[in-house]
């Protein structure tokens, strides 16, 4: 990275955790523990944090198919009664396709059963569209 | 060379936790022992606390960038803010001991603008080499040096600090 943009500069100064990671090993270990951190430190109930941390392992899991250029940002923000994450940089179908891979036998789709709210937004400045995810410490 | 991870944040103390944590993360990725990890998260905590207390004045808040590369078994660390850049000031908080804490655990720190309109420490250190730790700590560059400016050290090479 050559340095944040404006925009993420902007956001900086909010309570936004902004990870861009080289997609490969660092990738859940990095992730687990940064969203563990800001929802431990917005008094997430344990239940709701280990909650997250399983859409974390789903990310983790599918989301290296979708990695554009070899990398992927996430954005991580919480308070005490929601938390959202936003998945960034996939290729342009990636949104999709990461929540359509969450199925699994006879639990369905994770991402959409333990999200509050789930949306794909389209990308800013030309990049492919973004997943949102917003959960719920309740 | 494009950063393995890169960890933007508010330049705020309670984001340090964040940071250290990402390093934990990082150290299990690449199988970092615990004493090397703890040396790079006590450097690297060392840097981010000169960002959030010296970086932007007082009542605002602005942008702390991490970034972290692998390469040949050696880490590099960029820690980086926007603020008013490094310079001696008298009414410094702190100890003084921050960029000093970094040159003892760090196999090089370079303090400098990174070609940009940020100010930026970067440190380096070497995964394979257990010498450098809190328990063994040599002694420790004295005095304020011009910002990218650099020394060699007890054979590491040092800079001079914010503050």
């Amino acid at each position: 990275m050559t340095g944040p943009t404006a925009r993420e500069q902007e956001q900086a100064t909010d309570d936004v955790a902004h990870l861009r990671l080289a997609n490969g090993p660092l990738v859940g270990p990095v992730l687990w523990r940064v969203v563990s951190m800001v929802l431990a430190r917005a008094d997430w109930p344990l239940d709701r944090l280990h909650d997250a941390l399983l859409v974390c392992d789903t990310l983790c899991a599918h989301a290296p198919a979708y990695a554009n250029d070899g990398r992927l940002t996430f954005s991580v923000q919480a308070d005490e009664h929601e938390a959202e994450l936003r998945v960034r940089d996939l290729t342009d179908d990636g949104a999709a396709g990461l929540v359509k891979d969450a199925i699994l036998p006879v639990v369905g789709n994770v991402l959409e059963s333990m999200a509050e709210r789930l949306s794909i937004e389209p990308g800013k400045q030309g990049e492919a569209a973004q997943l949102v995810l917003v959960l719920s410490s309740s | 060379m494009t950063p393995d991870m890169e960890l933007a944040l508010a330049a705020r103390a309670e984001n340090i936790a964040i940071v250290r944590h990402a390093f934990g993360g990082l150290g299990e990725a690449f199988a970092v022992s615990e004493q090397k990890l703890s040396d790079i998260r006590l450097a690297v905590t060392e840097a981010c606390a000169n960002v959030v207390v010296h970086a932007y004045p007082d009542g605002h808040d602005g942008p702390m960038e991490i970034l972290a590369s692998m390469a040949d078994d050696e880490l590099t660390v960029v820690v980086r803010d926007w603020g008013r850049g490094i310079g001696p000031r008298p009414d410094s908080p702190g100890l003084g001991l921050g960029l000093s804490l970094i040159a003892a655990l760090a196999e090089t720190v370079q303090l400098g603008h990174g070609g940009g309109e940020h100010t930026e420490v970067r440190m380096t250190f070497a995964l394979t080499d257990e010498t450098p730790s809190m328990s063994i700590l040599p002694g420790t560059p004295s005095g304020a040096h011009p910002e990218g400016h650099t020394q060699r050290a007890h054979g590491r090479q040092a800079s001079g600090h914010r503050a």
